[in-house]
């Protein structure tokens, strides 16, 4: 990449690491509290200040590449942890987070992005980033819920109190859920205009309607009271279903010949 | 911990029964499959499809109401099937998903029971089929009698039944045709993706231009050894521009001049030419380990061919940018005096008398000097009740997303 991504990469994951150190001090001394927040919400600003940047630098929204898309997880999904914090008092999550967010900044770093600006035909329009982005926000739900839900298999396995887990990774995966509609029939509006049709089974629409099913049977699951303990482990697992329609299809045999794979660099 | 066992078929049915249900269904369906050794299934054009459908809903929903406290029929309108069907339609996806959605071998095990081919087999629609049933009548008993606090559920269901069964019976409906014109030509027939033979539309389209912009050149340093593009320092696809600066392993190179369209001159020089006839040319500063050398290269096109640099064991390329978009400028009319004049672009379709136009493709090899378009006619008289059901479906989710905050609240 043109920009020095390597350094606002590192940058973050500095914040990331100081912070959570801090966080880990602030137990003792609550006087840490607040440079800890400061500290691990400034590794997304940073990470967000590089995508602005990088999207005046393209001319286009980033949001091509399976690279580019993960610049975005990695600034959102930290947020997500503070979210669950503020609303649950669940303070755990937000390390995973922002292990989870450093993570994709170093796959980023060992398989640098190219930096073109070109945007196929059926990419520009108004459609594009509201698709991606609710489909991105609607993953970075879901993969906290997941997060959660393996948390709470855990502590179930071990026999621990365990207070709220179970509505947060509920409400998680409520949400994100609402994002994967939202994502779906937008994409479905969308190829209407691009390509003719709202629904042609390509692998890719597949995969994201098997997602959505896999959330579908999840809430009506709920719904029926089934157990909690089994609740928990279909959450935990539903993730690997949301991981093959996010990069997986891509190796599909099913995927040679799909319109919207994301572009390989 | 002690669970008294049901036995099966015990009132009442649950989830047991349901998976019976549902793996039968799915084997009765590929059975069907077999047998039909492997065509799919042909249904009714309009009215005999919207027919159908009514009265599908119409029973689907009586039944529910007249039959409320039935233990079969809640049984037939609860989660446990529910959840059993959707499990069935993901399992069919799921080998959608995974097995190539095209033609197979005749006789192929894929092809016999229609995996090739699954959203269209007996097994989904069978699916489906029970799917919207069990559906219904979950429907049926919200609906009636109706209550405020019913209405996100309503939303879903009735959004999700609405937007599935219409797309599905109205997909005999679904005409979509490529028409291929030529500029100064009108075409009046398409055709489809599986067949040679031409339809005859109801209007005819006539191609006063076609015109395709491209991204700026590249600049890319190919050897011919390993037939390999070699990627810069910058891991930057190289846009050639004046100024424009590139490096490799040992090789620097700044682009002094570039024209966009140009005609080789008589000594080495390019002369710059109009849009029709020039393609582009850059004049590059080499700096190698030898002494630095300046080149004139180009794309080519189709009456030009490319010039490159030739660096030893390398070559230094410029290859035409990629499509940044492209147009056809057309008139379209019916016989019945409508005309309409247009520009079709990729995203920017236009509708004429209940058809749409898509800008769908060119002639690939010509690039943009394509004397062809294809232009993408599609009718789709069920499009509207389909979208009715998207939006139904959108704003059942915001009331569930506004709940979800809500409720979130309390639990906190
Ligand atoms: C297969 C047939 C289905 C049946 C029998 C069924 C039945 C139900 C029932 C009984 C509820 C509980 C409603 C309440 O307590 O107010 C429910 C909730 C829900 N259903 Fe379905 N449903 C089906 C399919 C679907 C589909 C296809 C969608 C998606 C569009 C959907 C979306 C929802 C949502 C979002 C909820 C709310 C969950 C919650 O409040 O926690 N359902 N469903």
């Amino acid at each position: 990449m043109i920009l020095d991504f390597n350094t606002a990469a590192i940058v973050a994951i500095a914040c990331w690491a100081t912070g959570s150190l801090l966080h880990l001090f602030a137990l003792r001394t609550p006087a840490l509290k607040l440079p800890a927040v400061v500290m691990t919400l400034g590794g997304s600003a940073v990470m967000a200040g590089f995508i602005a940047i990088y999207w005046s630098a393209l001319g286009r929204p980033p949001l091509r590449t399976l690279g580019e898309t993960r610049l975005w997880y990695a600034a959102l999904i930290p947020l997500v942890g503070f979210l669950v914090e503020s609303r649950w008092e669940i303070r755990w999550l937000k390390y995973y987070c922002m292990a989870l967010a450093a993570f994709f900044l170093g796959i980023n770093m060992l398989h640098p992005d190219v930096f073109d600006k070109t945007l196929m035909p059926a990419l520009q329009s108004p459609w594009f980033i509201p698709h991606v982005v609710v489909y991105l926000v609607g993953y970075v739900l879901l993969a906290a819920s997941s997060l959660t839900a393996l948390h709470n298999v855990y502590l179930e396995l071990r026999s621990k109190k365990n207070e709220n887990g179970a509505s947060v990774s509920h409400y998680l995966a409520l949400l994100g859920f609402v994002f994967l509609t939202f994502g779906l029939i937008f994409g479905a509006l969308w190829a209407k205009e691009a390509w003719g049709h709202y629904w042609t089974w390509d692998p890719k629409e597949t995969w994201a309607f098997l997602s959505w099913l896999a959330y579908l049977g999840y809430l009506h699951a709920f719904r029926y009271k089934i157990e909690n303990r089994k609740l928990q482990w279909y959450l935990a697992l539903a993730f690997v279903v949301l991981l093959v329609c996010w990069f997986g299809v891509n190796y599909l045999p099913s995927a040679q010949n799909s319109v919207h794979t994301y572009q390989q660099s | 911990m002690v669970v008294v066992r049901r036995r099966w078929f015990q009132a009442p049915w649950d989830f047991k029964e349901s998976i019976l249900f549902a793996a039968v269904a799915l084997i009765a369906g590929f059975a069907i499959q077999y047998a039909a050794s492997g065509s799919g299934i042909t249904l009714p054009r309009l009215p005999f499809n919207a027919i159908a459908l009514t009265l599908f809903a119409v029973m689907t929903l009586g039944a529910g109401l007249a039959f409320r406290n039935n233990p079969l029929v809640k049984w037939l309108g609860g989660i446990p099937l529910g959840l059993c069907l959707i499990f069935a339609i993901a399992v069919l996806s799921l080998v959608g998903g995974i097995v190539p959605q095209e033609a197979a071998a005749a006789g192929s095990l894929s092809a016999q029971f229609g995996l090739n081919q699954i959203f269209s087999s007996w097994p989904f629609a069978l699916s489906v089929l029970l799917f919207l049933g069990n559906l219904g009548l979950s429907l049926s008993w919200r609906l009636i009698p109706f209550k405020v606090q019913n209405l996100q559920f309503i939303l879903f269901h009735a959004g999700f039944w609405i937007a599935l069964s219409c797309a599905i019976f109205g997909s005999s409906d679904l005409q979509r045709l490529i028409v291929p014109i030529e500029i100064g030509k009108a075409n009046n027939f398409g055709y489809t993706m599986q067949s040679d033979t031409p339809q005859p539309l109801p209007f005819s389209i006539f191609l006063h231009d076609f015109s395709l912009e491209e991204y700026p050149p590249q600049l890319l340093l190919y050897d011919p050894h390993s037939d390999k593009l070699l990627m810069n320092r910058a891991q930057a696809i190289i846009e050639v521009q004046k100024g424009t600066t590139a490096t490799w392993k040992g090789i620097e190179v700044l682009v002094l001049d570039y024209i966009p369209y140009a005609t080789p001159g008589t000594d080495g020089v390019p002369v710059a030419a109009d849009r029709s006839t020039g393609v582009p040319y850059a004049k590059v500063r080499i700096t190698t380990a030898a002494a630095p050398r300046e080149v004139w290269i180009s794309t080519g096109g189709p009456k030009i061919k490319p010039d490159a640099a030739d660096l030893g064991n390398l070559y230094l390329i410029m290859v035409p940018g990629t499509p940044k978009s492209f147009r056809s400028a057309v008139t379209v009319q019916d016989g019945k005096g409508n005309d309409t004049m247009a520009n079709l672009e990729v995203n920017k379709p236009v509708s004429f008398m209940g058809w749409k136009l898509y800008q769908m493709g060119y002639d690939e090899k010509a690039g943009r000097w394509s004397k062809l378009s294809l232009v993408e006619v599609i009718h789709d008289p069920w499009l509207p009740a389909v979208y009715l059901g998207f939006f139904m479906i959108m704003a059942g989710n915001i009331l569930f997303f506004w709940n979800g905050i809500k409720r979130s609240k309390v639990a906190s």
